[in-house]
């Protein structure tokens, strides 16, 4: 179906209730609707339309257009298109029917919203905070144009998550805020019957770091791909290309043809370092140390490779809007043709070893299972999708970069276990080697940057996906004034991926749990907080940061 | 089972040994490596270009009287972009090899530079202190934020 014939058969079953309807390029339909109509228009892209769930952004617009809005960005992979539903609201009735009881994926980003823009979701399953903390006083929200970047508001006392409670006959097992295996921090509380998990709880965002607020207070277009770049630690490339992609799109310039051929090469070695760094890290997980060890031998020549082409082995500063700041001249290819040659190699050899080995394969299969219905309902993303057979990949349905002559595939598996996501991510491997060769053999010759004769204006609008080793990353700009975006949305991956793990994890042991979390190759972030749990009598008491501090300094006292 | 073994075994055995012997030997980065920037003062007109760029703020222009100009590179906060040295026009800033940045003592991070700002010492001209400023105030550069204290 045809953008225009969306725009009519929405036109038909709504009437004037859809108010606006622009697309200022292919690929990026923008629809208004009354914000009546925000559930039954989001049933219908979903129901009707098969369109997935993407991500929402809430927005101030008071001083601009005088209200708040919401958009809910839905996309057709297979039509290869953005459908962005918006919805005004009025300061002082700033709520919106919540969508999330037809459209389950929107959970997170519906309680998002309410969190940092104050829109409230009426009728919101689980309206309980996720971005802000604990003790953050009722009615601020960050991201409100009147709040500025550095508000640092008074704590409030006393203040609690309030947690789920256990269901009748299972006892809670907290597993972080530090998190045993993955050094990052995030409070899981497994409801377990015996060692059988039966549901959880989770709580994150403990090192929220309001980027997004300094993209549309502090920061300058030019600044924000390094900013963007360390969002993650990992595959933080994507996020500077995604973030350069959607800013080039609102300022309506295209990178060149050898920019844009160097962004895929990058994108793709990055994929082969996280992809060899995550089965290192399941191995680890599973406490199989030979496969980190020689996993992360093997990742290492790429890592001194990119600190040759980019000047850094991680956040490789390369992107700008317009274009890249480096090349990869004709004298290093023959470098990396030979470190991709003995990778491949090497990888083989680690990949036909473990695919063998009982000690992983017991582990691993029928473990962790989420069906292909559960994948597409939490409209999950990447290898963790893929794992369940579902066969989306940004690279083709998307495609950005210079992927639009890079032809690749989506590679799924319909195991719908751990051991299909690390199957995928194998064969993605070997995948991402040969489009770097195709990459380095087809490059075109050019300038690198493309030359901006304007400012970038007001009001524009851009929305790109990429495809990163953990999923498909999103970056909506809306541009304003002071050279500097209105709003700049971001979307990790694991944002979507983390909203599975209650389906992943039901009816597993416990110690299944690590890998089941591990095989979605999360990415959280630091805390200030932790919760003791007394064995004997299950007591549950939270220390405060006074409690700790006070704690650390007896202890340190002689 | 066995036969996994074996390989992989196979393949910790045709690895070696990896571990290089740094620190206690050195270990130079890569040429074009992104490491702590140098400031020639002998260049420098104090044109503030690359604290307009600077995204992590790190380098903080004062003029503590008419004709001179305080550039401070708070070195600490760097995140190694380069951007300063790459919009210098002056050439002014280098980007330099060193990475061993650890230090006990914050100043060994700080650069300061002092620049003249009365005449020019190639034309001799009078140069033109406020065009530089205004230029910094424009749009398109980079403002202060608003800040809510």
């Amino acid at each position: 179906m045809t953008s225009q014939q969306v725009i009519q058969e929405m036109r038909g079953k709504f009437g004037d209730g859809l108010r606006a309807a622009e697309e200022p390029v292919p690929g990026a339909l923008y629809l208004t609707v009354d914000k009546e109509l925000i559930r039954p228009a989001s049933r219908y892209l979903q129901d009707e339309l098969g369109a997935r769930f993407v991500i929402s952004a809430g927005i101030d617009r008071l001083a601009t257009e005088g209200c708040l809005s919401v958009t809910h960005i839905f996309s057709r992979d297979k039509e290869k298109q953005f459908v962005c539903l918006r919805a005004d609201v009025s300061e002082n009735g700033a709520e919106v029917d919540a969508i999330t009881p037809d459209v389950a994926a929107a959970s997170w980003s519906e309680r998002e919203f309410q969190d940092l823009v104050g829109v409230r979701a009426q009728g919101h399953p689980d309206p309980r905070r996720l971005v802000l903390p604990d003790d953050w006083p009722e009615g601020v929200h960050p991201l409100r144009k009147d709040f500025a970047y550095d508000t640092n508001p008074e704590p409030v006392e006393g203040a609690e998550m309030p947690f789920k409670e256990a269901p009748e006959g299972t006892s809670t097992v907290v597993v972080g805020p530090f998190y045993p295996v993955l050094e990052e921090p995030a409070q899981l509380r497994l409801f377990v019957d015996g060692e059988r998990v039966v549901g959880c709880d989770y709580r994150g965002f403990y090192n929220h770091r309001g980027i997004e607020k300094l993209g549309d207070s502090v920061l300058t277009y030019n600044q924000i791909p390094f900013v963007a770049e360390r969002i993650c630690g990992i595959c933080g490339f994507i996020h500077s290309s995604c973030y350069c992609e959607a800013a080039e799109e609102a300022a309506g310039v295209k990178a060149p043809r050898r920019a844009r051929y160097i962004r895929s090469i990058m994108l793709e070695v990055e994929r082969i370092h996280s992809h060899l760094l995550w089965l290192g890290i399941a191995g680890h997980i599973l406490g199989f140390d030979t496969v980190l060890m020689q996993a992360w031998r093997i990742r290492e020549p790429i890592m001194w490779l990119c600190e040759k082409i980019t000047g850094s082995r991680k956040s490789y500063g390369m992107n700008l809007v317009g274009g890249v700041r480096r090349d990869i001249p004709t004298e290093i290819h023959a470098e990396l043709l030979d470190c991709l040659a003995t990778i491949e190699k090497e990888s083989l050899a680690v990949a036909d070893a473990v695919q063998g080995d009982t000690t992983l394969l017991v582990r691993l299969k029928g473990v962790g299972m989420l069906p292909e219905e559960d994948a597409r309902s939490v409209c999950v993303v990447g290898p963790t999708a893929r794992g369940s057979n579902v066969d989306i990949d940004a690279r083709v349905d998307h495609p950005y970069a210079a992927y639009d002559e890079l032809q690749t595939r989506a590679i799924t598996n319909d195991g719908c276990d751990n051991w299909a996501r690390v199957v995928v991510r194998l064969e993605e491997l070997f995948e991402s080697i040969r489009l770097v060769r195709e990459g380095l053999k087809t490059m075109p010759d050019g300038p690198l940057m493309v030359e901006f004769a304007d400012e970038i204006p007001a009001g524009r609008q851009g929305i790109r996906t990429v495809e990163a080793p953990r999923g498909e990353a999103i970056h909506y700009l809306v541009t304003g004034p002071n050279n500097r975006p209105d709003r700049w949305r971001v979307r990790a991956p694991t944002y979507q991926n983390l909203q599975a793990l209650p389906l992943m994890i039901k009816d597993e042991t416990i110690a299944d749990v690590p890998i089941t979390l591990g095989s979605m190759d999360p990415c959280f972030s630091c805390t200030e907080r932790v919760e003791t749990v007394d064995v004997r009598t299950g007591r549950q008491a939270l220390l405060s940061k006074e409690d700790l501090i006070r704690l650390s300094q007896e202890k340190s006292e002689r | 089972m066995i036969i996994s073994k074996l390989k992989e075994a196979i393949i910790c055995l045709g690895a070696g040994r990896v571990t290089l012997p740094y620190p206690f030997a050195p270990h130079p980065p890569a040429e074009g490596f992104r490491g702590k920037v140098a400031v020639d003062p002998e260049k420098c007109i104090g044109c503030g270009g690359c604290a307009n760029v600077c995204a992590p703020r790190c380098i903080v222009v004062t003029d503590p009287s008419q004709d001179t100009r305080v550039l401070e590179f708070f070195l600490e906060r760097c995140t190694y972009c380069a951007r300063c040295a790459e919009v210098c026009v002056e050439e002014a800033i280098t980007v330099t090899e060193q990475f061993e940045t650890a230090t006990n003592d914050t100043e060994d991070m700080h650069i300061k530079v002092e620049v003249y700002m009365g005449s020019c010492q190639r034309c001799g001209r009078c140069f033109e202190t406020s065009t530089a400023l205004d230029k910094l105030m424009v749009t398109g550069f980079q403002g202060a934020p608003e800040s809510g204290e």
